[in-house]
């Protein structure tokens, strides 16, 4: 079988492209993160790990097009995120491969591949012929994470050459819990009408074990938080997203669409978040989710 | 110094709308140059303030009318020059092709300092076209800028990506992507607009750039309907008895 590379430098993304993967070919992964080459490389054919000090989109992609070059690979998969995106565009300019982003599906037929992706900010679903040399960068929750290990996996470790470009890195800093990483997410939008009152929306998050954050006006516009949930921002699978005081813009869904169960709670009842929750609460997030916090603390003496 | 921007003439999908069975109206629908690429041709036109740069070519892909209101209204914003590169059809152009049609340009009539793009187009909004430039031009890339700054022969920008801040800072020629979230785009005055109508637009062809072309091909496009419960719970009267409901709910889903 060919090989199909595979770039993660996330454990969950790793497994959820290996999924996609499987269905296309040989997987390989490459990565820069020790961790996720150590964990997932018993469940890849082959892994490529790349030593290297920080993230220089053009270093890595360097590295990424060698490791193309001795596979003889023609598919490569990638996170639909920022960062998946920067390299898979890298990437596929010098190997002159074509570049499908926000993929739900993809498959592989006589004539290439053949993708399903979102389109027009997550609104439509377009149905593309991807041709035989792609680069498909895969919406999260698209595929299930792969969990059984089942490959002998050689780790071969490489270095990237140095990049003409200084990078400095904050991690982002994090009150509470991680968000891309928790069961239940807990989203406040522009219906919380102060900073303070977020307060509400943290004591709701954490009584469900679970984590914050907001959409992008609130962080990126009013400063209440580092990161947002959405297209632009961060891409979420959580068992269960509460999405408070939030219209429902498509950039702002497409960042959840993996979540198992949404919720929202929203007083206009014709907010576009009703289409893509489960369950819609229609009602003031300042009469609801006082109420909500109570029962819930109720639910937890019992 | 010498900077080229790329914009797009983009669908508004806040208005796009959708026939019955899915059809987008996309004739129906406004066009826009990308916000992004709005921010990124104020950046250039901020460095021309500056007396940083003293040429902002502004490149768009596209035939219509409405590509050449673009690039008016891009003259209307400080642009020095404003380019077209023909091609009847450019939504169905590959992102790849994109990015060849815009380094092949850059190329011939560069070299340029600085290659603006936005982050991603307003409407298809892939982000893939400004590194495939980086790497067709073989310049640094930096991608994703909330802030740009411009200091002797170097540019800096910060970016906010899923697990950080990145300050990432390279000698020029580069090419950077700009968020929207870079800056306000200046709204041009009235006589700025007067003025925009009398300036050139050069036309050129991929022919002529020597850009090898192709069309993505797009079997269908409906619209996207998330496979979603769609429960309501009315809070409107009885809270105490809607939050119950929705506890059992979740309870039931085994998520709580
Ligand atoms: C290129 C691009 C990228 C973008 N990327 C992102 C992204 O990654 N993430 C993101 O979030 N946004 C993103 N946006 C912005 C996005 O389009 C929306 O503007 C944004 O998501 C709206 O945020 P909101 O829902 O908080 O605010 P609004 O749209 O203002 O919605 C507020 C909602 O709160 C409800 N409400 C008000 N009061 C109450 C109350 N008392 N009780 C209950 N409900 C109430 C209202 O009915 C309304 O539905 C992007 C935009 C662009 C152009
Ligand atoms: N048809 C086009 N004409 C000019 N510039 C474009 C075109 N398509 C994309 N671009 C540029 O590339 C950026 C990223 O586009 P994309 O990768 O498609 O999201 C846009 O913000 C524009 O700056």
């Amino acid at each position: 079988m060919a090989p199909v590379i595979v770039y993660s430098e996330e454990e969950s993304w790793g497994k959820q492209l290996l999924t996609a993967a499987k269905g296309l070919g040989d997987p390989v992964l490459f990565t820069f993160n020790r961790n996720v080459a150590e964990k997932l490389s018993g469940m890849y054919t082959r892994t490529y790990y790349v030593k290297t000090d920080s993230f220089d989109p053009v270093a890595i992609s360097g590295a990424l097009r060698d490791v193309v070059n001795k596979e003889s690979a023609t598919i490569l998969l990638f996170p639909c995120t920022n960062k998946g995106r920067m390299i898979a565009g890298l990437t596929s300019g010098a190997l002159g491969f074509e570049a499908i982003t926000d993929a739900v599906s993809v498959v592989k037929t006589g004539e290439g591949l053949e993708v399903e992706k979102l389109t027009f900010g997550g609104n439509a679903m377009a149905k593309v012929k991807a041709g035989d040399k792609a680069s498909v960068c895969i919406v999260s929750g698209s595929y299930k994470e792969t969990e059984e290990a089942g490959s002998t996996g050689e780790l071969v470790e490489i270095e990237a050459k140095a990049g003409s470009v200084e990078v400095e890195y904050s991690p982002r800093k994090m009150e509470g819990v991680d968000p891309t990483k928790a069961d239940v997410v807990v989203g406040a939008g522009r219906g919380v009408k102060k900073k303070e009152d977020l307060e509400m929306i943290k004591e709701l998050a954490s009584l469900l074990g679970g984590a914050w954050s907001v959409t992008r006006p609130l962080a990126a516009d009013y400063g209440w938080a580092d990161s947002w949930i959405g297209i632009s921002g961060l891409v979420i699978s959580p068992k269960l997203y509460i999405a408070i005081g939030i219209s429902g813009q498509p950039h702002h869904t497409m960042g959840v669409r993996g979540a198992k169960i949404i919720v929202a709670i929203n007083n206009d009842e014709s907010a576009p978040i009703f289409e893509e929750a489960d369950y819609g609460v229609i009602g003031d997030l300042y009469k609801v989710v006082p109420v909500l916090i109570k029962k819930l603390k109720e639910r937890k003496q019992q | 110094m010498r900077v080229l921007v790329a914009v797009k003439l983009t669908y508004d999908i806040n208005q796009l709308k959708f026939e019955k069975d899915g059809t987008p109206l996309l004739d129906a629908c406004p066009r826009v140059m990308g916000e992004a690429d709005k921010c990124a041709l104020e950046e250039a036109v901020k460095l021309k303030d500056a007396g940083k740069a003293e040429e902002v070519t502004v490149l768009t892909i596209g035939s219509s009318k409405e590509h050449q209101r673009i690039l008016k209204d891009a003259y209307a914003m400080g642009a020095t020059k404003a380019v077209m590169v023909k091609v009847d059809d450019p939504d169905s152009l590959s992102a790849l092709s994109v990015a060849r049609i815009i380094s092949s340009y850059a190329e011939k009539t560069g070299p340029y300092d600085l290659i603006l793009l936005g982050s991603g187009a307003g409407d298809t909004h892939s982000s893939v076209v400004g590194p495939m430039v980086a790497s067709l031009l073989g310049v640094p890339l930096l991608a994703n800028a909330d802030r740009v700054s411009v200091e002797n022969g170097s540019v800096t920008i910060v970016s906010t990506l899923e697990d950080g801040q990145y300050k990432f800072t390279s000698k020029m020629p580069a090419v950077v992507t700009v968020t929207s979230e870079a800056n306000e785009p200046r709204i041009p005055t009235i006589r700025d607009i007067l003025r925009s109508k009398k300036k050139p637009i050069d036309e050129t062809t991929p022919e002529e750039l020597g850009a090898h072309v192709s069309k993505i091909n797009i079997e269908s496009i409906i619209k996207y309907e998330v496979p979603r419960k769609r429960v309501k719970i009315d809070a409107t009267d009885n809270v105490e008895e809607a939050v119950e409901k929705l506890i059992k709910a979740l309870e039931e889903e085994g998520v709580i």
